[in-house]
């Protein structure tokens, strides 16, 4: 679900700090470094990174495409690849039952259990189609802002983190408290805002 | 204070935020007079969850339907519950807006700008460039009503008027929908 859907569910976030020297050559950089790419690891995580928000398979950017006007759109892509349990747990204990009878031992170590699982997993991975999630960004470079298309909890995590490993800035999310401070900022009720406590409407 | 404690602590602003905006909708039919000589006109819609957010174990009620359900809300205002969410509609021009405000987050669930035409482009990705500044030019939009409308609430919240008048009235509101 992005922006261009019907309907879109959707943080609003206030970028900290500024990009030091020429802006859009800094964004650049940033976009190729934080580019959609494969990764290594046992985890469920093979890849991840920032795609065109108009196609997920387009990681190169070609011409800067991720401009439009004042704004930067981009979507961030997350591949993972489940391998299921109970296929693994029965992997697992096949390959073992094996592995026992070609050495002779009647039980496995810790260790040799432990090599077997992340062999198995490794195999097994590849056999399974991944699963590719594609959240849009949409950075309003003029506000300062980056509406996120997702409240799932563990993306805006991901993103949130992605995006300032990209680009050395931070993302605050502009709830209430802190987009109050925004709007009375200069002014005397600063300090009331400060010291503001809950009200009880109980009649 | 770091931002945990932060929405921790302050996660009641956000609710007697929207529990204040649907009172202020509830007082004056949905026409709400902005300062400046605006009118927003602001429904509360079909869903609202409200929550106590002081007590250890969270009771939250959600309630769905017409009017007469959303009314039993005031029941759960009696009790010190607030709104932490509800589907509301809001239009400041032309443009109408509906969405789940959210009040701990700040979040938008659910946003829903009116339709765009698709783009008369002959390039399909010129087209494709314009409707997306299209569409990012009215969810601003509708976010900049939330906001003007949230700046009222601090308006009113962080003056003397709040004790004085609008808390005593809102108490009002609040006991009468039990009769």
């Amino acid at each position: 679900m992005g922006f261009t859907a019907r309907s879109v569910s959707m943080m609003r976030y206030r970028i900290k700090g500024q990009i030091e020297g020429a802006f859009w050559d800094a964004v650049d950089e940033g976009m190729r470094k934080g580019a959609f790419r494969s990764l290594e690891g046992s985890g469920e995580l093979i890849g991840m990174g920032w795609a065109s928000i108009d196609d997920f398979a387009d990681t190169e950017f070609r011409g800067s495409s991720y401009v439009r006007g004042n704004y930067i759109g981009m979507a961030l892509r997350i591949d993972t690849v489940r391998v299921p349990a109970r296929v693994l747990e029965m992997t697992l204990r096949q390959e073992g039952k094996k592995l026992m009878e070609e050495t002779g031992r009647r039980r496995l170590s810790n260790a040799q259990r432990r090599e077997l699982k992340e062999r198995i997993v490794e195999t097994l991975k590849k056999q399974v189609l991944p699963s590719i999630q594609v959240f849009e960004v949409i950075w309003d470079t003029a506000q300062a802002v980056v509406y996120f298309a997702s409240l799932s909890v563990k993306a805006r995590e991901r993103m949130e983190d992605h995006f300032k490993k990209s680009f050395g800035l931070p993302l605050i999310p502009l709830i209430p408290y802190l987009r109050a401070e925004e709007l009375v900022a200069g002014s005397l009720r600063v300090e009331l805002l400060e010291k503001l406590k809950p009200s009880s409407f109980i009649p | 204070m770091d931002f945990l404690d932060i929405l921790r602590e302050k996660a009641f602003l956000g609710r007697e935020f929207l529990t204040w905006l649907w009172f202020k909708c509830d007082q004056a039919d949905g026409r709400i007079e902005m300062p400046g000589n605006r009118v927003y006109e602001v429904f509360f819609l079909d869903r609202m969850t409200l929550d106590m957010s002081d007590v250890d174990t969270p009771q939250t009620v959600t309630l769905k339907g017409g009017h007469s359900e959303l009314r039993e809300g005031l029941a759960a205002l009696k009790e010190g519950k607030k709104i932490e969410e509800a589907r509301i509609s809001v239009r400041a021009g032309d443009n109408e807006f509906t969405m789940v405000l959210k009040g701990t987050w700040f979040s938008l669930g659910a946003f829903r700008t009116p339709p765009i035409l698709p783009a008369a482009e002959a390039d399909p990705e010129e087209g494709m460039e314009a409707t997306f500044l299209e569409k990012i030019a009215l969810i601003e939009e509708g976010v900049e009503i939330v906001d003007r409308l949230f700046e009222f609430f601090l308006s009113v919240r962080l003056s003397d008027e709040w004790d004085a008048r609008e808390l005593p009235a809102m108490r009002r509101w609040i006991a009468s929908g039990l009769e």
